[in-house]
């Protein structure tokens, strides 16, 4: 396998709009790398994770994962994906061991050892003392715990996680920091979006940035702060995306939500 | 195929714990059905004296209406609790496992058999302890229950398909409005002899008439009633084809 994920030429447009939310993004990832994934609000990042993972269909270009094309063999891909999300997603009816235990029921993995896997996960997260509790009541940094243990139960080759530290605190980021690291290390693939400009430069090994569903630019961190004579990847970032950042609040090309009340 | 029955069965439980977490948004679902039930038999108990009513009882003519609305009932929470999942975005979770897409829309469908199993039985057991006879017997309780879930997950799939085309838990909640015409264009309160002819014949389209019906014959009338299997191919029919829309709504959803 040459590349743990390639994408070439990828692009999104949303129904009735004008605009492409991901316009032609191409580029490969290798096997072991950490890959940071970085734009502005409404650059087209959670759209390109939501096609690399087959949640949302595009409409041209080809996504590979672990050589398997999304949508031709999801299921292949499924199975070596793991994604924490930017909303978390947890089953709040549930305890963690019960979800632990669904989901590794889900990916159909042998049951011999399965509840020393989940323990071991689980206290990889320093969560195991609370592991029979409710979700519900878990707080924010606990949840992200959570969501980064359940997404590693089937142990995928490439994962995704969309904005994994937002609203922790310095504890509980540094926490799955060292997570990342660690898995890093033991051979896992990993795409991270994130708005925190350091946590890219301390855990990625290359960085791309996208811009109005455009790729700008990508690199090492040192070339890109090289190549656009910056001191630090935020001012890369600042100097590859500075346009009014009033258009991307604006978000001109989301869908009037209300309209989705109404099936089409 | 090993795997979707597997994936099928927990998921399934999965659900089904959904029923009583928390207890007390599970307790309410009884009271309705059995307020219409209290007030209809207490109300028209006169209308049992009216020539060619199939009765002397009105109790016994309304006791498969009182079932039948308890199980209508539970197919309402279905939806809702698949637009939570997508609101919370745990539905994404699911959609990017190797699981086959038929298990996790037929995993939420059993959660509305079992709740129909439940809300019918308490409300059957009810109906007993007033002194009314189920006609043919065990086996004709183990058919009348079997076509009412059967119905209960075809209809569940409005609040399946709603939750997919628009992710908005105001919208699906409001289809539970649905209920009241497709029970009151009914023989849930009058037989269709009585009834005026154009009410009448918008009774005999609707197909939630021929699975009161069902219920009715399994309880008041005998096996040789053609409402029976009547009822058991609309069940059917309705199923198989709610199912089919739904999952083309889950394929729309992900477009």
């Amino acid at each position: 396998m040459k590349y743990a994920i390639e994408v070439q030429d990828l692009v999104k447009r949303y129904p009735n709009s004008e605009k492409n939310a991901v316009d032609g993004i191409s580029f490969t990832v290798t096997p072991g790398e950490f890959f940071g994934f970085l734009g502005p609000n409404g650059a087209g990042k959670s759209t390109t994770i939501n096609m690399l993972v087959n949640l949302i269909k595009p409409t041209s270009g080809v996504v590979k994962i672990a050589g398997f094309d999304v949508q031709h063999q999801p299921d292949e891909v499924y199975k070596r994906v793991g994604f924490a999300m930017q909303e978390i997603g947890l089953d709040e009816t549930a305890t963690a061991r019960e979800m632990m235990q669904l989901h590794a029921r889900l990916y159909h993995l042998p049951t011999e050892n399965m509840d020393k896997k989940i323990n071991d996960l689980l206290e990889m997260v320093e969560l195991l003392p609370v592991a029979d509790k409710y979700t519900s009541t878990y707080s924010g940094g606990m949840k992200r715990r959570f969501d980064l243990a359940l997404s590693l139960i089937h142990e995928p080759k490439v994962l995704f996680l969309d904005e994994p530290t937002v609203g922790l605190d310095p504890h509980a980021r540094q926490l799955i920091w060292k997570h990342l690291k660690e898995l890093n290390k033991k051979g896992m693939t990993i795409l991270l979006t994130t708005h925190f400009m350091e946590e890219a430069e301390q855990l990625c090994d290359r960085i791309a940035i996208v811009d109005q569903g455009k790729m700008v630019t990508e690199g090492t961190p040192k070339e890109l702060m090289k190549e656009h004579k910056a001191d630090s990847i935020e001012e890369v970032f600042l100097k590859v995306t500075g346009h009014s950042l009033g258009a991307d609040e604006i978000n001109q090309h989301a869908q009037d939500p209300f309209s989705r009340a109404l099936p089409k | 195929m090993n795997t979707f029955f597997a994936d099928w069965f927990y998921l399934s439980i999965r659900n089904i714990k959904q029923i009583w977490r928390p207890l007390l948004a599970f307790v309410p679902n009884f009271f309705i059905p059995i307020f219409f039930f209290a007030t209809n038999a207490v109300s028209f108990q006169a209308v049992s004296k009216l020539p060619g009513f199939p009765t002397d009882s009105y109790l016994n003519f309304i006791a498969p209406t009182a079932i039948f609305t308890s199980v209508f009932f539970a197919t309402s929470n279905i939806g809702i609790e698949l637009v939570l999942d997508i609101a919370s975005g745990y539905f994404k979770k699911l959609t990017i496992m190797p699981v086959n897409r038929l298990a996790i829309i037929l995993a939420r469908l059993s959660e509305a058999a079992v709740l129909a199993l439940i809300q019918g039985s308490v409300v059957l057991i009810l109906v007993l302890l007033l002194g009314v006879k189920i006609a043919t017997g065990f086996w004709g309780v183990v058919v009348m229950f079997l076509i009412l879930m059967i119905f209960a997950m075809g209809w569940s799939c409005i609040g399946l398909i709603a939750a997919l085309r628009t992710q908005n838990p105001r919208m699906v909640q409001s289809l539970f409005i649905l209920v009241f015409p497709f029970q009151y264009l009914t023989t849930s309160q009058m037989p269709i002899e009585l009834l005026p002819r154009g009410f009448a014949m918008a009774v005999k389209l609707n197909p939630v008439t021929y699975i009161l019906e069902a219920t009715r014959s399994l309880m008041l009338g005998s096996w040789s009633d053609a409402a029976i299997n009547q009822g058991l191919m609309v069940a059917v029919a309705t199923c198989v084809i709610m199912v089919t829309l739904t999952l083309l709504s889950y394929r729309k959803a992900l477009k």
